[in-house]
């Protein structure tokens, strides 16, 4: 039954669940918007590099330096398009 | 809806000429086919073909006739505002068509153009048998074809769209475009968008994982480099028209208010995002031209690219940039100070990387022994004239200065400066550099530089003009205008040009007749004394491409080859491993056009039954057993045999 | 086909290894198509209109079953990928079950919090925030549910082929496409719903 379990994947498990707790402090404590923003950018951008490292084994293959820079691209388009947006429409608008 | 409204468009006499002259065509190639039992060639050769080549040769044949659909368009514009007060075209009719010529030309006749060059000449390019994907590479022309059908199918059934090929919101909301055009636009665009999709996951793949042994990145052609970056762009870009696609068709066909004027929509959010995916889709359709330029211009000045390095990184500069610019666009919008500002300064800046390629190209002709072949020509007139829309980019993207300009026809002649120069000249140029590769004879030269020639100067003649009219006030997409603007002797002026263009571009298509006709057939496979490894094999090209894989060291390694004397295809033979043809993507494609086309009519059922049949197909490809099939070493042996002996 | 035996069978051939490359270019695409749908939240997350703001439709209760189910379906999917690899097929299968009804249960709740919202007069109609966070949510759920069902085809591959260098290539890739989905969903519970819920 052991080797069914690697150490890798019951770690990365338990921080995804450890994660998602410290997220809920958003809701269950009082704190600013700014703080509760931050925490909630950590927590996800940690459960995100847990998925893509420890479950999805980006750095596995021969080919990693491509899928870093593919998944660091397409990042940088979404930001860009959410900041710009937001900058463009909102922030920036009036 | 009752039948006389489906069939509306019919009633405008030259809608209804037009319908006809399509039906009537369709029903020749039906009964040429019959007639002469080439059903059976059709289908296996073409309909069902995985081969890059073939693929790519369809590719083109789309664009061509798409090219004269959006040119037809091109010409009746010209024609109604030739003079003042005109009455050849209503209102309604013009708005249709200046819609259509724009998604035509860029969605349908650029996009294809550019990608059915990719198609043929990469895998030989860099070394491969096929692309990475070959019946994916089948899914996307297909879906790119059912998009194409379903778009011009408006114009017969139901009215094409008609506000404006960047389809503003309200403007395209159901309140101010009641028809069933919009939904035309979101469906088709649609369709096409998810095979462009494809394409780029594709090619990335087989440009970063199949290039020839010896290859790496730095040693690869100029052309190669350039469609990497293209599909890069592509699979970043085009998500976010899938979204903004979907977006329009829920708020048009399921009452969301996600651009309403109510209930908290934002109408301006359509423009934000299409132009999120719309400015970079301006660097997919001239950075491969970029590439088709890099090469013809070194191989005709018969030296090597001046400054690569420099070339590729101001691609990759230009690709990053080219997804922080989308603002500006609307600087008129109504956003402050600060936004324009940022965005005025990523606009500017991209002249940077595009200027070092303009020099690099001078420099690669300095002190070359050039020769003025009609790819060449084409090369040469790019320069000058794409640096006048690079210019008048600038001054556009000055955002004070862009109020003055902003959808006068100073914009409409700067993005033609742009866009004919460096998409529509660079694959003519790859078009008649590449021809001898995919047929295995050459085009005309005469005919070609006198297609140039015609199609040079009338570009001048028909855009010229807009640039004096833009800053003397007139707006695009007028109908018509009174006597007492003064814009009659310059619109006429334009519409004189376009008749010259016309001639060109029917010249380009005799050629093919003229040459098919009367030019040999036993020329050898590197016809232009080439630098690049597709001049390695074949004219035309064997389904395999290359017997054996050719070993590269440096840049241009076939060149330097020549020179020294060697055959770098030489080698002991194996046996190949190709894909089997296959009709899935074709009938998957056509299943995916009905449920489009239901989808239009809001016919839910019949179109949710079409997607069942698409998940079909999915299942049964899924659950399909088919590794390939190999070619043997005596079969390779005797094709390479009788290829040599044509010669 | 040239199989190379010194790696696992998902990337034993050069087909395979294209497949997965390939694949990963297609989750980029993936990353960008979510953002451009959050990017429609974020702009359009306090145009409620005349309907309801977020706080006062969002449940947490059912928000925390949904991330816990699809946190551990990522969790036996990665448990069943590492049983492929070191051969027990039974185990790969009993592992990609549980991810299955994992995904399911995640449906149903998500299926659940719909029709509430709907019985509550929050129609996808009724404002630009409902319409923009009915189509995220509906795009990622529309994504598990396609998953489900390209899952059960994997499986009825792998109980009827067996372990080969094509099913294996297959669960791999499909491995890669759920992991991802949760990733996002990551994204959805805190920017949406936590967000929500203090704001």
């Amino acid at each position: 039954m052991k080797e069914l379990f690697p150490k890798q994947h019951v770690m990365g498990f338990g921080f995804s669940l450890l994660l998602t707790i410290v997220a809920l402090a958003v809701v269950k404590f009082d704190m600013s918007l700014n703080m509760a923003f931050g925490i909630l950018l950590v927590t996800a951008l940690a459960q995100a590099t847990v998925q893509l490292v420890l479950f999805m084994h980006i750095g596995e293959s021969e080919d990693k330096k491509t899928l870093y820079t593919t998944i660091l691209y397409s990042v940088f388009v979404g930001v860009v398009t959410i900041i710009g947006t937001l900058f463009a429409m909102i922030w920036g608008y009036h | 809806m009752s039948m006389e409204e489906l069939f509306h468009p019919m009633q405008e006499p030259m809608i209804l000429a037009a319908a006809i002259s399509i039906v009537v065509g369709a029903m020749v190639i039906v009964a040429g086919l019959t007639y002469f039992k080439k059903w059976g060639y059709f289908y296996k050769n073409w309909l069902s073909t995985v081969d890059h080549k073939k693929i790519g040769i369809m590719y083109i044949a789309v664009a061509l006739l798409m090219l004269f659909r959006g040119g037809i368009d091109a010409l009746l514009m010209r024609a109604q505002t030739a003079v003042p007060d005109n009455g050849l075209l209503d209102a309604q009719h013009y708005n249709e068509i200046f819609t259509t010529h724009g998604l035509l030309m860029i969605l349908f006749m650029a996009m294809p153009f550019v990608i059915g060059l990719m198609n043929i000449v990469i895998p030989l390019q860099i070394g491969a048998r096929d692309v990475a994907f070959p019946r994916l590479n089948a899914v996307s022309f297909w879906l790119f074809a059912a998009g194409a059908g379903l778009l011009n199918l408006s114009f017969i059934i139901g009215g094409s769209p008609d506000a404006g090929w960047t389809a503003y919101f309200p403007l395209a909301s159901t309140d101010f475009s009641p028809t069933v055009g919009n939904n035309y636009y979101s469906l088709a665009l649609q369709l096409s968008g998810i095979g462009t999709l494809m394409t780029g996951v594709n090619f990335i793949t087989t440009i970063i994982k199949m290039r020839a042994p010896g290859m790496t990145l730095m040693k690869m052609p100029m052309f190669s480099w350039s469609i990497l970056i293209t599909n890069i762009i592509i699979v970043f870009a085009f998500p976010v028209l899938t979204v903004a696609l979907a977006l329009m068709m829920f708020d048009r066909q399921f009452g969301t208010k996600f651009f309403a004027m109510q209930d908290g929509g934002m109408d301006m959010l359509w423009a934000n995002l299409f132009w999120v995916w719309g400015h970079p889709e301006v660097y997919i359709v001239i950075l491969p031209a970029f590439g088709i330029f890099s090469e013809i211009i070194a191989t005709f000045a018969r030296k090597n690219l001046y400054g690569y390095k420099s070339m590729v990184m101001s691609m990759v500069v230009i690709s990053l940039l080219s997804f922080v610019v989308w603002a500006h666009h609307f600087y008129t919008m109504g956003h402050g100070v600060m936004v324009n500002s940022v965005f005025s300064i990523t606009t500017m800046a991209i002249a940077v990387p595009t200027g070092v390629k303009i020099f690099n190209w001078l420099l690669t002709m300095r002190h070359g022994k050039i020769q003025f072949t009609t790819p060449m020509l084409y090369a040469l007139g790019f320069i000058p004239i794409f640096t006048i829309g690079g210019v008048t980019g600038v001054m556009l993207a000055m955002a004070s200065a862009d109020y003055q300009y902003h959808n006068t026809m100073f914009l409409v002649a700067h993005f033609h400066y742009v866009l004919i120069p460096g998409t529509v000249f660079g694959v003519l140029a790859g078009y008649h550099y590449w021809w001898p590769k995919m047929f295995g004879f050459r085009l005309n030269e005469k005919l070609g530089k006198a297609g140039f020639w015609f199609i040079a100067i009338s570009f001048n003649v028909t855009f010229f003009p807009l640039f004096i009219l833009g800053l003397d006030g007139y707006a695009r997409r007028m109908y018509t205008y009174s006597e007492s603007t003064g814009y009659g002797p310059l619109n006429m002026l334009s519409f004189v040009g376009a008749l010259g263009l016309a001639v060109g571009f029917a010249l380009i298509v005799y050629n093919i007749y003229y040459s098919w006709k009367h030019m040999p057939r036993n020329e050898k496979a590197d016809v232009w004394d080439g630098r690049t490894l597709e001049w390695a094999t074949h004219s035309p090209v064997p389904e395999y491409n290359f017997a054996v894989v050719p070993t590269v060291t440096r840049l241009d390694e076939f060149w330097f080859a020549k020179k020294e004397g060697r055959d770098i295809t030489a080698g002991p033979i194996e046996k190949i491993h190709m894909p089997n043809n296959t009709g899935t993507p074709f009938w998957m494609s056509g299943f995916f056009f009905l449920a489009a086309f239901f989808a239009v009519f809001n016919l839910w059922i019949p179109a949710i039954i079409s997607m069942l049949g698409v998940f079909g197909f999915m299942i049964h490809r899924s659950f399909e057993k088919d590794h390939g099939r190999y070619i043997s070493v005596e079969e390779v042996m005797a094709t390479e045999k009788s290829l040599r002996g044509d010669k | 086909m040239k199989i190379d035996s010194s790696l696992p069978l998902e990337y034993s051939t050069e087909e395979n290894r294209l497949k997965i490359f390939g694949f990963w270019i297609f989750l980029g695409a993936e990353i960008v198509l979510f953002a451009t749908l959050f990017t429609v939240y974020f702009t359009l997350h306090t145009r409620t209109g005349s309907g309801p703001n977020g706080a006062e439709i969002f449940e947490l209760t059912p928000v925390l079953w949904e991330t816990f189910l699809l946190l551990t379906s990522s969790f036996t999917i990665g448990l069943g990928v590492h049983a492929m690899r070191i051969g027990r097929k039974k185990a790969m299968m009993t592992f990609f079950i549980i991810t299955l009804l994992l995904g399911l249960g995640f449906l149903a709740i998500e299926i659940d919090e719909f029709v509430t919202y709907v019985h509550e007069g929050a129609t996808i109609q009724t404002s630009a925030f409902l319409s923009s966070l009915m189509t995220l949510l509906g795009t990622h759920g529309a994504h598990v549910t396609f998953g489900f069902f390209w899952g059960v085809a994997i499986l009825i591959q792998v109980a009827k082929r067996g372990l080969n260098p094509q099913t294996a290539n297959k669960a791999f890739i499909f491995s890669l496409y759920w992991h991802f989905l949760d990733v996002v969903w990551i994204f959805i519970f805190s920017f949406v719903y936590l967000k929500g819920l203090i704001s």
